[in-house]
């Protein structure tokens, strides 16, 4: 069951994703926050019903636990307002990324991006989140998601 | 093993079509693969760039500019179809958003209330641009999965999800703005995506009377859901007058609701019928729509827009 969004909470996710991504606030203005069990944040509508209770709402953002951790569905709708963070992959590691597959990139490309969570792009498409150590980059992709594509 | 049509079913629905020959044989060819342009994360344009790059060739939907057809089955394998810019959807499925894109403009509260998988509700959602509030229902938990999944793909932050029997589902005050009802049915007009539909028809057709029952109650607690002027869509996927016309006669005899034209340019509809197995309907169910398959190339469905 979700709930209205602590406004701790809220300044935890929308601070990070302000630090580091460079997302803006004012974004999320026409929307609210809502918080689930196991530290899940979503992004949804200003107004709820009050009867029967919501199971989800909008959708969801970021977990909170000992990191903030975005989602790949957060990044594939805001990822275009990221402006640091964030590793481009080739045609052929994207095609690998989809598929769900750790990256092993070359130096040059993680250049802009410090370890932690990171956006991964191709071209300008907004590919969704991986966490970045050193020069890997591990599949965050949910698995249902994942697809073996033949057009990119 | 090539499909056929029961003579029962030919005997059943010859008489209400204007083209026996042309539908039956319509209902044994394949569907091309259609898909809409999800405009919360994607333009037309870039859309059809893209899938030009690709060398996948499509074909604009005439009464639906952000809907195409493809022959080429694998637009599902599309870098577009993993980001959310395009969704896979039957062209008929597209139609009862379609009909509430000028009451969606302006509505704060919406109701799909049989929303999984959530088709439906990503359009009605891409209607509205991400405004107002949409209460996805849908009876069935396991179903919410698929819902909550396209939900989130498609980027719809507008939909809240309930989990209810929409006959039991509470009064909001002030009622709801626009409310959609796409029914569990019979679903006889799938045939051309699921020609097996045509080996089980006999006892499917034996389910029809009670998918009726619940279609009716369904279509009366949703009129009672709604504010004033608030304006209902009934849909179905199936041919049977009994879960159609005879659903929306059922509700005209018990509430004071009007029903409204149906207007949808460039594609061809067929008003209701009016006479079932001696069971006569009342005159405004003619504003009702039914879409035959062989008329624009799509599978069968059925259309109401009630007015409260």
């Amino acid at each position: 069951m979700i709930t209205k969004c602590s406004p701790q909470d809220q300044s935890l996710v929308l601070d990070y994703f302000k630090e580091r991504f460079g997302i803006e606030r004012h974004l999320f203005k026409d929307f609210s926050f809502y918080g689930a069990s196991k530290g899940r944040i979503f992004l949804g509508p200003k107004s709820l019903i009050d009867k029967p209770k919501p199971v989800t709402a909008g959708i969801l953002i970021a977990r909170i636990s000992r990191f903030i951790k975005p989602t790949t569905n957060f990044f594939q709708l805001y990822g275009k307002f990221v402006k640091k963070n964030s590793v481009s992959l080739t045609r052929e590691n994207a095609t690998r990324f989809i598929r769900g597959e750790d990256l092993e990139l070359s130096a040059d490309k993680t250049s802009n991006a410090s370890d932690g969570y990171v956006l991964v792009t191709y071209l300008d498409f907004p590919l969704g989140c991986s966490l970045l150590k050193g020069n890997r980059v591990k599949n965050m992709i949910p698995r249902p998601k994942l697809l073996d594509l033949e057009f990119l | 093993m090539k499909p056929i049509i029961p003579d029962q079913f030919k005997e059943r629905y010859g008489k209400l079509v204007d083209d026996q020959d042309a539908f039956f044989s319509s209902l044994l060819q394949q569907l091309p693969k259609s898909f809409r342009i999800n405009p919360l994360k994607a333009s037309p344009k870039t859309i059809e760039k893209r899938f030009k790059d690709y060398g996948i060739v499509l074909k604009q939907v005439p009464w639906y500019s952000d809907a195409f057809v493809s022959k080429n089955y694998a637009i599902g394998n599309t870098l577009e179809n993993f980001l959310g810019y395009i969704y896979i959807q039957e062209l008929t499925s597209m139609l009862p958003p379609l009909i509430l894109k000028t009451e969606l403009q302006n509505a704060e509260f919406v109701l799909d209330g049989c929303a999984a998988p959530g088709s439906k509700t990503t359009q009605l959602a891409a209607f509205m641009e991400n405004r107002g509030t949409i209460i996805a229902n849908d009876i069935n938990y396991n179903r919410i999965r698929a819902l909550k999944f396209n939900i989130e793909k498609t980027g719809t932050l507008n939909a809240i999800i309930t989990n209810l029997d929409l006959r039991f589902f509470p009064k909001r005050e002030g009622g709801f703005d626009v409310i959609l009802v796409d029914v569990p049915c019979s679903s006889e007009g799938t045939i051309r995506k699921n020609p097996t539909m045509l080996l089980k028809w006999l006892n499917q057709k034996k389910r029809i009377p009670g998918y009726a029952n619940l279609q009716q109650q369904f279509i009366v607690k949703a009129f009672d859901l709604l504010k004033p002027g608030g304006c209902l869509v009934y849909s179905t996927c199936t041919i049977a007058p009994e879960e159609n016309e005879g659903v929306v006669n059922w509700l005209l005899e018990r509430r004071p609701a009007k029903l409204d034209q149906i207007n949808i340019p460039e594609m061809k509809l067929t008003p209701g019928i009016l006479e079932w197995n001696g069971e006569e309907y009342n005159p405004e169910i003619r504003k009702t729509s039914r879409i035959w398959p062989h008329h624009n190339d799509t599978d069968g469905f059925f259309l109401a827009k009630v007015r409260k």
